[in-house]
């Protein structure tokens, strides 16, 4: 303990610990060496000839004990253990931490530096690395994403699919897992109405088709010009920058039903994807996202049947 | 006289040999714990430590009641694959505010020292409800009924941060007296989250 609160504390530790030692020592020797002197009174004798102590305990465990008693010295001398004494040999448990990770990095400083110095799709035809990455997903992103990335309802985004909320460059992508993500619907509840709520999610399942120019969605469309083309887009193509997803392309987060979208409306939706800048290293990263740009557009957006409205 | 004869007048007075088991045995205690109680560096908060507020200090007394720890420890060890996996080592100074401690022994399920901020609030009240939907593999019990009961159990709240106030938590009395409001409307569930997401964030510099 090197960070005793005060000398006294350390002197307290070394005059313990070494008395300890010595009167063990003198225990030992005196069982073995030291000659006993018959006491008259009332010493129990059995069997004519046995009393206490008469027959010396075994030599090998004098040796034993002898080694055991040299092993704690040297201990002592190599080791932080006497007060604020660090040992010879200057070992900590911080220490022994830095210098793993040095050694980890010293091993891996060469493949590191050139998966650093290839690009996002370089790394996806990189098959090994790959593979790593696929076991950093399953660590780090499953839990969330699922195992297969394939997302879980209202919660987690399908990231095999083409759809990319926050925009699918590469640096959109390594900004999203190294900074995280906070989605910012706002609740339109209040500001439209519930009658205006129902007619908009009427209107968004047919938005980007022809049946949206129909009569009947006049209403909504001139709602949704006003109110969400703003961040959604002038036909609700959705603008990656604001994580505003494109309304279009038939897959919906939360629910594809008219009311799990009206819920989304009224109640707004505020997902958040967590940063990874402290969990990951860059290296990682950089696997992650390349794993995500190989796996892009593998499977066609399905919507998540399950409503998870509420829970 | 030797020791031999030390040996035997202890053995024959139970007052002696009892004063002498007690000497014996207190010395590992002597060396190892009475030396750490005066030292400042274990029971001092790292920057940024808070108290926990009434939410999360129901929540830690959800996760006691529940046994989370009998699964989950909360200590990251100084080793290459913990930190890797979990984060920064534990530091004594981030556990001040914990009575008692939670670190637990066992990781049937992984550690959850720096769990704070690591998923969503969503993220977990998903996987409280249900594990396997998150986690397909997982073996976690699901916890539905802590969504159901309340988080206010009617003041107690106030008794256990007096309680703590007087061990030295830098609580106010205002802390104190506003406690039941913040477990207004909420409930065990949104507790225990709110506890989990304060785990391990006041990282000790450079840790």
């Amino acid at each position: 303990m090197p960070e005793l609160p005060s000398s006294f504390w350390g002197g307290w530790i070394i005059v313990l610990t070494v008395g300890s030692l010595l009167v063990l020592v003198g225990l030992v020797l005196s069982v073995y060496f030291f000659d006993r002197q018959p006491d008259d009174h009332a010493e129990v004798v059995w069997d004519e000839t046995l009393r206490e102590g008469n027959h010396p305990a075994p030599l090998w465990w004098f040796w034993l004990i002898v080694v055991l008693l040299v092993i704690s010295v040297v201990y002592l001398l190599l080791y932080p253990g006497l007060g604020r004494y660090r040992g010879t040999l200057g070992w900590s448990q911080g220490h022994q931490l830095a210098h793993s990770e040095q050694r980890y990095a010293d091993e891996f400083a060469a493949p590191h530096a050139t998966l650093l110095g290839q690009s996002l799709s370089e790394l996806a035809q990189n098959h090994l690395a790959m593979d790593a990455a696929l076991s950093l997903f399953r660590v780090h992103c499953g839990t969330c994403h699922g195992e297969d990335a394939g997302g879980v309802a209202g919660y987690a985004p399908n990231l095999t699919d083409a759809a990319w909320q926050w925009g699918q460059r590469d640096e959109e992508i390594l900004a999203s897992i190294t900074a995280g993500r906070q989605a910012a619907m706002p609740p339109w509840r209040m500001a439209l109405g519930d009658d205006s709520v129902t007619v908009l999610a009427d209107y968004l399942k047919v938005i980007g088709t022809q049946a949206a120019d129909g009569p009947q969605y006049e209403q909504a469309a001139a709602t949704f010009a006003g109110s969400c083309s703003v961040c959604h887009g002038a036909s609700g193509e959705g603008k990656p920058a604001l994580g505003a997803p494109d309304l279009t392309d038939g897959y919906w987060l939360y629910g594809s039903s008219v009311d799990d979208i009206a819920h989304s409306i009224a109640r707004g939706r505020q997902g958040r994807m967590p940063a990874h800048a402290d969990r990951l290293s860059e290296v990682q990263i950089r696997l992650l996202a390349a794993w995500l740009v190989s796996r892009s557009g593998s499977t066609l957006p399905e919507s998540p049947i399950q409503s998870v409205r509420d829970k | 006289m030797n020791l031999m004869d030390w040996h035997r007048r202890i053995e024959r007075h139970t007052g002696l040999l009892v004063f002498g088991i007690i000497a014996v045995t207190s010395v590992g205690g002597l060396v190892q714990i009475v030396p750490s109680l005066f030292q400042t560096s274990l029971s001092t908060p790292v920057a940024g430590l808070e108290p926990y507020p009434p939410l999360a200090l129901e929540g830690r007394d959800i996760y006691i009641r529940e046994s989370c720890s009998v699964c989950h420890s909360q200590q990251v060890r100084p080793l290459l694959a913990e930190v890797m996996r979990y984060g920064a080592t534990s530091k004594a100074g981030e556990f001040v505010y914990d009575r008692p401690f939670l670190w637990g022994s066992k990781r049937t399920g992984p550690d959850l020292h720096r769990i704070g901020g690591k998923y969503s609030d969503a993220w977990h009240r998903l996987h409280f409800m249900d594990p396997r939907a998150v986690v397909p593999s997982s073996i976690m019990p699901a916890y539905r009924w802590l969504a159901e009961r309340d988080a206010d159990t009617g003041g107690s709240i106030q008794n256990r941060m007096r309680a703590l106030q007087l061990l030295g938590h830098p609580y106010t009395d205002r802390d104190i007296y506003f406690a039941p409001q913040r477990l207004a409307g909420k409930s065990e569930l949104d507790a225990l989250i709110a506890y989990l997401q304060m785990l391990g964030v006041s990282r000790p510099e450079g840790g």
